[in-house]
């Protein structure tokens, strides 16, 4: 709980008499006057919570915040200040081009999700100079007396000050999903939580019995749900996927920079002019760094999302699709996530071998909700006419006449009817079953009306039974009657027992076949819930999540943080806990170093959604958690989880490819580069060359993000290992290098070349390794024959490689002082690169086999 | 007579360097993993140790020819040198292949 709301939940308005509270917040049961209502809401700001927008030109900035971008910059700056302009304009168009590429795709994706976001006016009955009014809820202010009604969003926090069977559901600020009840009396507690709070009406929550009236406590973002909605505009944490590229950005700094320094220094040592070596050790740091890597991976992200949404899962923050993909923690609400958050009537038992029908038939002659086109009401009410329905007996009561009804209320925790049938007079009674059981003094057995005492042990061992399962259940009981004019609750006594309704929220039709396919693909299901245990347990059995170990929140409470690290590995279910512990827990193990994913639908879910690596939603959730959430789930079917998760698996491998592969390749050529430059009369390749086959390079590489992805590769987590990815540049490198170095010799003694045709032939000879190894570097397996790659990779890869074959012979060829090449290079260079291409694959075994990587 | 005959030692030592530091980072990259699993450690004989790095073994092969081929300025050897050498790559990669994994998934465009 927020400071501030703890300390407005200290002026203790709950522990007021409803006069009294009146007072305190300066109001009467007349309400405020429209002049005080103007001033305080001058005073205390609109009943609003904020909304956090992103413009077009923070997406353009984002696209440069990246050491990529870093990089580049300074060697765009520092060519610029040597008067290479056209090296300078070259490398700010690798970063323009990457930038552009990146901007479109994700604020394109930002449009979606803004068009999602649905604004909807909220009105409030409010009570002012003693007139009531329906005004928008956004105007309501401290001290105004709102009343509310079945159906009712309540609009600010609101001590309650009347009520009449009013009771509320608070499932998406608690988790809890049964309707609580509420009173206007005064609370004598000390500290409560806003569960204990039960004279309050919180924002968000949802009238589903009865009405009352409240006086305002707090509005906007001082409202429990505004101050849960609040910490969430607080920066995002960095997800793992995010970290990863932090590590490598900072690896592939520390890399450029000491080759560039190497280079310079070695360079000016054997004599070569300061201002060329400098430049030419720029063209090498432009040449090892990854330039479209930021675009490659948005590109990725963009095509994710839209391949997502086509399954009805809208992405909101695109950076989490790759760590839905390496998710290998899965925390998930209960309510409303794995189960339907929907009251149903499970079934409903007799004492005798055989049920009853007559439990049913009365449970719907005793029954409070309003049928019609839509059946509304008491949600246990509701649950029974709807099973009625699917079982198509609801017209099984047909027969009997309604004579009488005694209302619910919550002394008695009970209501009766009265109903005729062929000249017979019955009082049904409904109720809880503790306060019926007191009402009954027989019981009913295969017809046969006995003492309930003999039947005592039965009943309550069954009902045992049934709440350690974590059912509800209503007690169903009766009596037959002489007619009289009125009935009351005095004619609730010497009933008989008839039987019991079980009532569950059931788990969703999809959600166990999700979870077993979630557990194959590595993914860990583990339930945090404001709910009891008993009921997160039977979930668990339904769904047939294997529970190692519960641990309640007061649990929780009594553990160090290291105990919190070890008992989150263990914990199946979290039961009991607060939306702070939710936290806790996935923080705990997000320090344990897995990736987490967590779901949920309401308020209280927010917090976690905001910390978690992934944070998953479902359409029907409250604003306030879809606005947390990363991914928003748009249909009830849960198995688009499984769906998101590959797809992210894809993106994450596709992702990996591309660093793998510049890194290593670019590490290769521009290493030998570095080596050359020291011993050759001449540059290896000039600046601008170096930089223009980047270019060319790279755009061969825009169509990576479509590439097929290996089956296997989609099995299990993978996560950012960047030992893995400096051992795959030190393995994979010097191939390269060695290429390059074979090159050199052919160029140098076989064709005996002069500083252009040396330049041109290394040109072509280092764009087609560099370019042609994806095919090999791309999969594990055989390269097309047992892994094809993607259509479009193949087509823009080839055509690269022609015109980077054809380069030297054209026009601008000649512009970036490249010449034509001797007809036996060609021979060679074919020969050479196959056996370049063959070597790569024979490393790829050795590097995954027999190193066992 | 070769032309630049005196960039010809420093480009030996520049492509046997490349050569040798892919060698070293094999052996490296096979002795950590062999350190961090220590169920192999103890298995790792002489045969062993020739057999798994075979494909160390036409490297520096692969090396030899290139050297001695652009020594000689010979590219009838280089060639020749290389179809040998792309065989024995195929035979290598065949033999250690990993058995045929699932289907390649189709990516959306």
């Amino acid at each position: 709980m927020s400071k501030q709301k703890a300390q407005e939940l200290r002026k203790d308005y709950w522990s007021f008499r409803p006069t009294e509270a009146y007072g305190s917040l300066g109001t009467s049961e007349r309400g405020l006057s429209e002049q005080e209502a103007q001033e305080r809401l001058e005073k205390y700001g609109h009943n609003e919570l904020p909304e956090k927008g992103v413009s077009w030109t923070q997406v353009l900035l984002r696209q440069f915040k990246n050491p990529v971008s870093g990089i580049l910059f300074a060697s765009a700056i520092v060519a610029g200040f040597f008067g290479q302009l056209e090296q300078s304009i070259v490398i700010l168009a690798m970063i323009l081009l990457s930038a552009i590429l990146g901007f479109y795709n994700e604020y394109n994706a930002e449009k979606t999700v803004r068009a999602l976001r649905r604004s909807v006016s909220v009105k409030a009955v409010v009570t002012r100079d003693g007139r009531p009014s329906e005004i928008d809820a956004s105007l309501v202010v401290p001290g105004d007396v709102v009343s509310v009604y079945v159906g009712d969003v309540a609009c600010a926090d609101m001590r309650i000050v009347q009520c009449k069977e009013l009771e509320v559901n608070e499932a998406a600020l608690t988790g809890e999903s049964f309707p609580v009840e509420k009173t206007s009396d005064g609370l004598d507690i000390q500290g409560p939580t806003p569960q204990q709070l039960t004279n309050y009406l919180f924002m968000g929550t949802v009238v589903q019995h009865g009405s009352g009236r409240g006086v305002v406590v707090s509005t906007g973002k001082r409202t429990e749900f505004g101050s849960i909605s609040t910490s969430m505009a607080e920066s995002r944490p960095e997800t793992e996927f995010q970290r990863g590229v932090r590590k490598y950005g900072t690896m592939l700094i520390s890399l450029t920079m000491a080759l560039v320094i190497g280079i310079f220094v070695l360079n000016t040592a054997v004599g070569h002019p300061i201002i060329d070596s400098l430049l030419f050790s720029l063209a090498v740091a432009v040449g090892l760094v990854p330039e479209l890597m930021p675009a490659i991976v948005t590109i990725s992200l963009s095509q994710g999302a839209r391949a997502m949404a086509k399954k009805h899962v809208v992405v909101k923050r695109l950076v989490s699709i790759e760590d839905f993909g390496n998710m290998d923690a899965l925390c998930t609400d209960k309510t409303g996530t794995l189960t339907s958050g929907k009251i149903s009537l499970q079934d409903y038992w007799s004492l005798g071998k055989a049920k009853d029908a007559r439990t049913l038939h009365y449970a719907l002659l005793c029954n409070g909700a309003v049928t019609g086109e839509k059946i509304t009401g008491n949600p246990m009410d509701v649950a029974i006419w709807e099973y009625a329905i699917a079982k198509g007996i609801e017209g099984e009561i047909d027969s009997y006449t309604s004579v009488d009804e005694i209302p619910f209320d919550y002394q008695r925790r009970m209501m009766s009817t009265v109903v005729a049938k062929d000249g017979k007079l019955t009082l049904i009674n409904k109720g809880a079953p503790e306060s019926v059981l007191s009402r009954c003094k027989y019981a009913e057995t295969d017809g046969k009306r006995g003492p309930i005492d003999s039947v005592q042990r039965l009943i309550d061992a069954k009902l045992a039974e049934y709440s350690n399962a974590g059912y509800r259940s209503l007690a169903i009981a009766y009596r037959m009657m002489n007619a009289k004019t009125s009935y009351s609750v005095e004619d609730e006594v010497n009933l008989t027992l008839l039987g019991f309704l079980i009532f569950t929220d059931p788990p969703k039709k999809d959600a166990q076949q999700a979870v077993a396919q979630l557990n194959r693909m590595g993914v860990d299901v583990k339930i945090l819930t404001g709910d009891n245990e008993l009921v997160a347990v039977k979930i668990c059995e339904e769904l047939r999540i294997p529970v190692k170990r519960v641990i309640r929140g007061s649990e929780l409470t009594q553990m160090s943080s290291t105990e919190i690290r070890s008992a989150v590995e263990e914990g199946t279910i979290f039961a009991r806990i607060t939306p702070e512990q939710k936290l806790d827990v996935i923080k705990a193990l997000r320090t344990n170093g897995h990736v987490v994913g967590f779901m949920g639908d309401g308020v209280n879910d927010a917090p976690a959604l905001h910390e978690a690596d992934v944070g998953i939603s479902v359409d029907s959730a409250v604003d306030v958690s879809k606005g947390a959430a990363d991914i928003v789930l748009l249909e009830k079917d849960l198995s688009v989880l499984a769906d998101g998760i590959e797809e992210g698996r894809k993106i994450f491998g596709n992702t990996i490819k591309y660093i793998l592969m510049g890194t290593s390749s670019n590490f290769g050529n521009m290493f030998s580069a570095a080596a050359a430059s020291i011993f050759l009369p001449f540059l290896p390749m000039l600046p601008m060359q170096i930089l223009f086959m980047n270019l060319l390079y790279d755009v061969s590489n825009m169509t990576l993000p479509s590439d097929n992805v290996d089956e296997e590769y989609t099995k299990w987590p993978r996560r950012w290992d960047i030992g893995f990815v400096r051992k795959f540049t030190l393995f994979f490198g010097p191939f390269s290098s060695l290429y390059d170095f074979l090159t050199y010799g052919i160029m140098l003694f076989i064709f005996g070349a002069s500083a252009s045709v040396f330049q041109s032939g290394w040109f072509v000879e280092s764009f087609w390794t560099e370019v042609l190894v994806i095919f090999v570097i791309r999969t594990r397996r055989i390269p097309f024959i047992t892994s094809r790659p993607g259509k479009w990779l193949a087509v823009l890869t080839l055509s690269a490689v022609a015109f980077g074959t054809i380069l030297p012979f054209t026009i601008l060829g000649h512009f970036l002082g490249f010449t034509s090449l001797p007809v036996q290079f060609w021979a060679l260079l074919i020969l050479m690169v196959a056996t370049y291409l063959l070597l790569v694959d024979a490393g790829k075994v050795f590097f995954y086999k027999i190193c066992k990587l | 007579m070769t032309p630049y005959p005196n960039l010809m030692g420093f480009w030996a030592v520049c492509i046997s360097w490349s050569a040798l530091f892919l060698t070293a980072v094999s052996v490296y990259l096979y002795m950590d993993t062999r350190k961090n699993r220590r169920q192999d450690a103890h298995a790792m004989g002489g045969l062993r140790f020739v057999r798994d790095f075979v494909f160390v073994w036409i490297l520096l092969g692969l090396l030899g020819l290139y050297i001695v081929s652009i020594d000689r300025g010979s590219s009838v050897l280089f060639a020749s040198g290389n179809l040998v050498v792309e065989a024995l790559l195929i035979a290598y990669t065949v033999k250690n292949r990993p058995p045929k994994g699932p289907k390649t998934e189709e990516r959306d465009s």
